[in-house]
């Protein structure tokens, strides 16, 4: 309990209105200063005394005292040059003993003196971060974790301070490397976690520290890092978009209505120059370029090294003795290290073969973290065993659907990513489950048939291929891709360009009456120009910019006919792509020559802007003309990125279609999210109406009054004469007409 | 009112429908019943206590010496003024009801209350214990004293002075050789009358927020108390003077050298424990130390200081040259 301070103490001991006047003039109350600080200096000292004392009145008094000093402390730079190391060494040493509210104090007047300038960052990080590390308090962990994000954070504000965050993350770093065995790390991983998310750190070195904190032997630290690197970036995203959408919250408009019917104060006017440039500099952020941030997968050094590590040292190792939680956590890093950057790991597929069984626990995400591990480097013999034993022990008869369905399911994922895996005998026994009476068990078997229809028909029962994969089988488009093969890279939809580039060029020369063939000085002198003008080509030479073209299938092929003479054979490839397969089966044959003739503008010019430009819009009407279900497929594996982590839901998600809901679930999902109750348009207009602070209207005002309140002038109203009512009906009139009793106007 | 008012009627009666109790079940809660049962990990239950005789003069004392901590001034004084009637009339040769080391340490905060009563009592109190056992806590004492000096207050500034001049009566010697006894307490006396070394400008210094220095009655009392201080410091001490008449015990010549100290904490100057100290918060043990550091630090400020308050004359004046005197006998051989 705090004791009361006696009237007095009060009268005389007015510290904060002598801040207010040591503020407004330091030079005439030096000398009360200095007393102040000789009783501070005093007051110190019988603490000191006994650090843990509970002596209220002492403590008021002191901590009174450091709040003042820490105010004024930068108008007496000289005579107080000692008073923060003071309170550093107050709170480094005695922050164990010191009563927490004092010590509280001290802490955040230390922070104050930070922001005031007089002591720099690294000091103030260099004292905070020891006590965080080693004080037994929460209140005291809390508090201090908040400064030292705040700190860095201010002092990252402006541009990036990277002296004092390599500074940081040294001591970080160092702090993880040093004490592998205890759970001191662990604030190594919370503030690294919340700089990242906060994207104040988005460089290699911090994803460093976590990698260190992986390979921590403490089960907290360990799985804190690995957390990060399996969901850091998407929590830093969301946090991204959550800054942006609660960024609208000042109504402009309302501010400046308010302005004109409110009292006019200096205050107010500086209120709505501060609303107007919050605003600006919003909408400055809001178009300003996306910072391109690297995801924390991206940003190791050697991952190679690192997933051995990881796999070696957590999970095939003996002696830790981590739960199996974790040890999922870890091989879900690993996995998608693996997956991610096309790593090799062979190690990890026979640990792997051990676990594939439905009895083990939380099996769909060691199927999952299977499926994640797989690419299109892995040797196929290797993941052989693997999906024969999926086979074996989860997709039969005997076993219950959801098992089968998460079996098929896996098998598929994996297959998707290295096809090369399977055998037609195993496949073409799978992909009888398709007769199946559940329904997720067929929709699975029905998924990696479809797959393979794409990947490896020929693996298939002739009359399970399908029309479109016959057909591709038989014109040999449907190559099956060997192991380690990689396809040619080019730039997706170069083709398009190409075609648009050579009809541009041949109306060009259509309308100066030139042969199509030979080139021209003019020509040349058009591409320099281009070079000269960036992307002023993108400007003027499109007439209709933002229409987009969208063509019949028909009317494509009819084109295409009658313009094939006269033009050059490179066109024809770009319409191979978007016309049906019937139709371009004659063509076919004189492929060979055209590929080379493609890569021809790769290697012969460089893609200005504009013509990156031109080619994006070429592909997004392409895009349109493709509405064959065979390439929403392709579009849907596409838009999958390999970025994204394969989870447990994934593999379990086909044995939930077949399950039948309860009543209380279908009525949920009915709903979906829209729990608010059921209003009237206008009671929802009232309660906008309300919550924006606005007034009622006078009629609302006369229907709710009292009842009891309107009796009165009611029954006056009855007894009055034929003249008087004749009176108050022509009052009415002329104030409808003037409208109102107080006129639209002055008169 | 046709249907709708049988369905309000029904709902209406259900409100005040009369429980039914059965046998054998536990009544119905009411409504507006409140559960008052509560969890805790200990439950301490503060009880007077039972015993039938009076309680010993020691029970008592520490019975009070816990109450030191009331919000009530009144309390607090009644606390003081009953310790200081035992102290005074307790005889001289039995040992006090509590030991001066315990009453000390809780007692010397109370030189910073904000209450006038309890501050004047609290002196008394002091004034009544034993001049022996001061001496091993002049430290505290002097600390508290201190910041009693800086204080905002002026009453408790003037009150402070008040137990310095206790203070040196009873244990002088120790007051200005403890650690920061003797710089710092010069420091805070020339704070408080406002004599600075150097002048930064040539403008009249301000008058100080918060303290009427301006009062010459409360001036005379700080130069007295400065007076008395310099004393005890620069002067020669009588202690020291019993030092050397050692001849009378022939053959034993200075055995007092070679006996344990009856102080306690006798190597208290080697600070083999403490923080390290700078130079004003050293302990200046010797006569000769204390005037080296008064000549380097105030002396002139003092000097200077004592022109002023001679020309203003009349009481101050008269202090004022006492103060002189004290400075010119305690410097006298420092010069020479």
């Amino acid at each position: 309990m705090k004791r009361k301070i006696g009237a007095l103490e009060k009268l005389d001991a007015d510290l904060t209105s002598l801040q207010y006047k040591v503020r407004r003039d330091p030079a005439s109350y030096l000398e009360d200063h200095q007393q102040q600080y000789m009783q501070y200096e005093t007051q110190r000292d019988l603490l000191l005394q006994n650090p843990s004392t509970s002596d209220d009145s002492g403590i008021v008094r002191l901590s009174d005292l450091v709040d003042f000093l820490a105010h004024t402390a930068d108008c007496y730079p000289k005579s107080t040059s000692q008073f923060p190391t003071d309170l550093i060494q107050i709170i480094s040493q005695h922050h164990d003993e010191l009563q927490p509210d004092l010590r509280d104090k001290i802490v955040s007047n230390i922070v104050l003196l930070r922001n005031k300038d007089i002591i720099d960052s690294s000091t103030l990080l260099n004292t905070l971060f020891p006590i965080l590390v080693s004080t037994s308090s929460k209140s005291l962990r809390a508090l201090l974790f908040q400064k030292i994000i705040s700190d860095l954070r201010s002092s990252n504000v402006k541009a990036t301070n990277h002296r004092l965050n390599r500074t940081i993350q040294t001591v970080l770093f160092n702090l993880l490397t040093s004490d592998r065995e205890t759970t001191k790390g662990l604030w190594a991983v919370k503030i690294t976690r919340e700089l990242w998310k906060r994207q104040i750190w988005t460089d290699a070195k911090a994803v460093d520290i976590m990698k260190e904190a992986c390979l921590s032997e403490n089960e907290k630290v360990l799985s804190g890092g690995t957390r990060f690197f399996l969901g850091g970036d998407k929590e830093r995203e969301e946090a991204a978009e959550d800054d942006s959408d609660s960024e609208g919250e000042i109504d402009m408009s309302k501010m400046r209505h308010q302005a004109g019917i409110t009292k006019k104060s200096k205050k107010k006017g500086r209120e709505m120059k501060k609303a107007a440039a919050t605003i600006k500099r919003k909408e400055r952020k809001k178009s300003a370029p996306h910072p391109l941030n690297f995801s924390a997968l991206h940003l190791l050094h050697d991952p190679q090294g690192f997933a051995e590590t990881l796999f070696t040292k957590h999970v095939q190792n003996t002696k830790s003795k981590i739960t199996l939680e974790s040890k999922l956590l870890v091989l879900q890093l690993v996995s998608r290290l693996v997956g991610l950057h096309r790593l090799t790991v062979i190690s990890l597929y026979s640990y792997l073969l051990k676990h594939l069984t439905p009895r083990q626990n939380s099996v769909t995400s060691f199927l999952a973290i299977l499926a994640q591990a797989t690419h299109s480097l892995v040797p196929p013999d290797v993941l052989e065993p693997l999906i024969q034993k999926i086979a074996n022990e989860f997709v039969s008869e005997a076993s219950a659907s959801e098992v089968a369905a998460a079996g098929l399911n896996a098998i598929r994922e994996v297959c998707a990513r290295q096809p090369l895996a399977m055998n037609d005998t195993l496949l073409q026994d799978l992909i009888m489950y398709r007769k199946s009476k559940d329904k997720g068990v067929q929709m699975a078997a029905r998924g990696l048939l479809s797959l393979y229809r794409e990947v490896g028909a020929e693996l298939l029962k002739k009359r399970d291929r399908g029309k479109e994969a016959t057909m591709g089988l038989r014109t040999g488009e449907h190559a099956e891709r060997r192991y380690g093969e990689e396809a040619a890279g080019e730039i997706e939809g170069i083709d398009l360009l190409e075609q648009w580039k050579e009809e541009e060029r041949l109306k060009k020369r259509e309308a100066a009456g030139l042969p199509p063939d030979v080139a021209t000085d003019e020509e040349e002198e058009d591409e320099a120009d281009n070079w000269k003008n960036w992307d002023v080509e993108s400007d003027d030479s499109d007439s209709s910019a933002g229409w987009i073209n969208v063509e019949s299938d028909g009317e494509d092929i009819n084109i295409s006919d009658s313009e094939d003479e006269s033009k050059p054979s490179a066109a024809k490839k770009a319409r191979l792509s978007s016309s049906t397969p019937g139709a371009d089966a004659t063509s076919t044959k004189s492929e060979e020559p055209e590929i080379k003739k493609l890569s021809k503008l790769l290697t012969t010019t460089i893609l200005t802007p504009a013509d990156l430009k031109r080619l994006k819009e070429l592909q997004a009407s392409a895009a349109i003309n493709a509405h064959l279900p065979s390439a929403k497929r392709a579009a849907f594996l596409a838009a999958r990125h390999a970025d994204e982590a394969i989870t447990a839901e994934t593999i379990e998600a086909a044995a939930a279609i077949g399950k039948k809901n309860t009543r209380e679930e279908k009525i949920a999902m009915a709903k979906g999210d829209r729990d608010e109750k059921h209003q009237s348009t206008t009671a929802r207009r009232k309660e906008k109406k309300e919550s924006e602070g606005k007034s009622t209207t006078n009629k609302e005002k006369a229907r709710k009054k009292n009842f009891l309140m309107t009796l009165g002038k009611a029954k006056g109203k009855n007894k009055r004469s034929l003249v008087d009512v004749r009176k108050t009906m022509l009052g009415h009139k002329e104030r409808s007409k003037r409208g109102g009793k107080r006129g639209n106007k002055g008169n | 009112m046709g249907g709708a008012s049988a369905k309000r009627k029904k709902e209406k009666k259900k409100d005040f429908q009369k429980p039914k109790l059965k046998v054998g079940k536990a009544k119905p809660k009411a409504a507006n019943s409140t559960d008052t049962s509560f969890k805790a990990k200990a439950i301490a239950l503060k009880q007077q206590t039972l015993s039938t005789n009076a309680p010993t003069v020691e029970a008592q004392c520490a019975h009070h010496l816990g109450l030191l901590n009331h919000k009530s001034d009144t309390q607090r004084r009644d606390s003081l003024a009953y310790l200081t009637t035992v102290m005074s009339t307790h005889p001289p040769d039995i040992p006090l009801p509590q030991p001066s080391s315990v009453i000390i340490p809780t007692v010397q905060r109370l030189i910073l209350d904000g209450s006038n009563a309890v501050r004047q009592q609290l002196l008394k109190l002091l004034q009544s214990l034993p001049k022996n056992d001061i001496a091993s806590n002049t430290d505290q004492l002097l600390l508290h004293t201190r910041a009693g000096m800086t204080h905002l207050s002026t009453e408790i500034r003037t009150f402070a002075l008040d137990v310095l001049e206790w203070l040196l009566a009873s244990a002088g010697d120790e007051v200005v050789s403890c650690a920061g006894g003797w710089v710092k307490t010069l420091k805070c006396f020339m704070s408080l009358l406002g004599w600075k070394v150097e002048t930064s400008g040539n403008w009249t210094a301000p008058k100080s927020f918060g303290k009427s220095s301006g009062d010459s009655k409360i001036q005379v009392k700080q130069m007295n108390a400065l007076t008395s201080f310099l004393r005890a410091g620069l002067l020669h001490s009588q202690t020291a003077m019993q030092v050397g008449n050692g001849a009378d015990s022939f053959p034993l010549w200075q055995t007092e050298h070679h006996m344990l100290s009856e102080r306690s904490n006798v190597y208290a100057h080697l600070n083999l424990f403490g923080a390290h100290r700078d130079e004003e918060a050293e302990m200046y043990e010797d006569r000769e130390d204390r005037q080296r550091v008064f000549h380097d630090r105030a002396e002139a400020a003092i000097v200077a200081g004592l022109e002023q308050a001679t020309k203003g004359g009349g009481e101050q004046g008269r202090a004022a040259a006492s103060l002189r005197k004290v400075v010119k006998e305690g410097m006298i051989d420092y010069r020479t």
